[in-house]
């Protein structure tokens, strides 16, 4: 599964990087990015827990 | 003797008194036992309006802007059209400025006016800030050092935030104390205290408070107009009305009107609910001297007292959207046009979500409170807000660790901003 983080909508609160630090991470410009091509199934739950607690709801799954 | 019994049928959420005298937990958490989406009947003036109590609810109203919308009003449920007319009132006068500030905007023009400032309210911007706010906070307390009782509200809570905004926007400090007072009289225009301007015989009444909003907001528009054309003449560097002047929306810089409404908004919201926040968390602190001591025997607790204190305090009692569509919550059919209110209180009590949320628990965790909102329209200055509260009681505590109230709190009477005009406090310094 891809996740995608809506560079618009995040203003760098890191929550994201908190709950999931293998798959997201705040860069220079406070917009958080996603480090990897597919959550791997172990992370799935870390991302969903971002996914949930992102201040913005700036993330989601990417629909393929 | 027992207390008279609470009926589902007298509830009514649009009586500012009834936040004043602090009996809306009360009536929250019966609507979330047996009414979670409530209809609260409208008045002579008053639209009707849905009360969404629940935790889950909210986040699905604030997690859909376009299906729950701002632009029709944030705060309250708005005025009933056919009332409109009889007060002559306009309908850009009725939400007195926040229907074009961003707060109420909705997507996709929300996030390209929010993204002009927002970079001046990230994390990072804010730890950059840090060292003026503690600065600015010891520069208050040295003011009350050596005094035995007074006014934390007045002298202390409403400082910091007031100083760290008007200092954003780069106003002169001679007009920081206006800005105090035009707050008080747009955001509290309900209480009588504020309606000055207003004949001692008729305050307390709605028209004396459309009357004080009317005239705030009406000296407020004059003082920006003031601001911007002095930043038209000499730009600042690093000043919010000047990156708002230089602003660009798809090659279009902002009308008068957009940045009249962009300084009201950063004015009221800057230093209103974070004042609250402020004043709330010492009252709370103190009538919980467990938690206190706590806390000030091991100060690391600080983050996360701070986020039971947003959790118990709630600055705002709600925000209002309107829906565009037929919707359903909870089993209840909303219909396109109703106007929703989201009672942040409640979600932040509910027990479906916190566990003993009567507990007030500086190490509660988790604590997903919802205090700033969530999603489209979060809380662009919560940053500042928790840093604001950290710093202050960081310093608070470290220089009068045995403060206490010495007296009742006075109670804003309204139903959208939880505010405390007055908190009596005695330093007990013992000098």
């Amino acid at each position: 599964m891809k996740v995608q983080v809506n560079a618009d909508m995040c203003e760098g609160h890191a929550k994201c990087e908190k709950a999931a630090p293998e798959v997201f991470k705040v860069g220079d410009d406070d917009v958080s990015v996603v480090l990897v091509d597919d959550v791997a199934p172990e992370l799935m739950e870390k991302v969903e827990r971002a996914i949930r607690m992102c201040p913005r709801q700036a993330i989601s799954w990417a629909k393929s | 003797m027992s207390a008279p019994t609470l009926k589902l049928s007298d509830i009514n959420l649009n009586d500012p008194e009834l936040f004043e005298r602090e009996g809306a937990h009360e009536v929250l958490r019966m609507l979330r036992r047996e009414a979670p989406v409530h209809w609260n009947p409208g008045g002579e003036v008053a639209n009707g309006f849905w009360s969404i109590t629940k935790y889950e609810d909210i986040r699905f109203v604030s997690r859909n802007p376009e299906l729950f919308i701002s632009s029709k009003g944030i705060a309250g449920p708005g005025i009933r059209p056919e009332a409109m007319q009889n007060l002559g009132v306009g309908a850009e006068q009725q939400n007195a400025g926040a229907n074009i500030s961003i707060i109420g905007m909705d997507p996709p023009r929300h996030v390209k006016m929010r993204r002009l400032v927002n970079k001046g309210f990230t994390p990072r911007a804010v730890n950059a800030m840090e060292p003026e706010i503690r600065r600015i906070t010891n520069e208050i307390l040295d003011k009350i050092d050596g005094r035995d009782e007074l006014d934390f509200v007045l002298e202390v809570a409403s400082q910091l935030p007031l100083a760290v905004i008007c200092g954003m926007m780069g106003l002169e400090q001679k007009d920081w104390a206006l800005m105090f007072d035009l707050t008080n009289k747009v955001l509290g225009s309900g209480d009588p205290e504020y309606q000055t301007d207003v004949p001692e015989e008729e305050r307390g009444t709605s028209a004396a408070a459309r009357a004080t909003a009317m005239r705030g907001v009406g000296t407020m528009m004059e003082y920006f107009r003031n601001v911007l054309e002095d930043r038209r003449k000499n730009p600042r560097e690093d000043d919010l009305p000047t990156i708002l002047l230089e602003a660009e929306i798809d090659g279009e810089k902002l009308s008068e009107g957009d940045l009249l409404a962009f300084c009201f908004l950063l004015i009221l919201a800057g230093n209103e609910t974070t004042r609250n926040g402020i004043s709330g968390g010492l009252r709370v602190l103190c009538e919980h001297p467990d938690q206190k001591a706590r806390l000030l025997k091991d100060m690391s607790l600080m983050d996360s007292a701070v986020e039971e204190i947003l959790r118990w305090v709630s600055p705002l009692h709600h925000m209002a959207r309107t829906a565009t569509a037929d919707a359903e919550i909870r089993g209840q059919q909303i219909k396109a046009g109703d106007r929703v209110l989201m009672w942040y209180p409640s979600a932040n009590r509910d027990e479906d979500i916190f566990e003993d949320p009567y507990t007030f628990d500086i190490t509660r965790t988790p604590n997903e409170h919802l205090a700033f909102g969530i999603g489209e329209h979060f809380c662009l200055g919560a940053g500042f807000a928790r840093r604001e509260l950290k710093v202050m009681f960081e310093e608070l505590f470290r220089r009068f660790p045995n403060i206490e109230l010495a007296g009742k709190p006075e109670r804003l009477r309204s139903n959208f901003i939880n505010g405390t005009k007055h908190l009596p406090v005695r330093l007990n310094t013992g000098r």
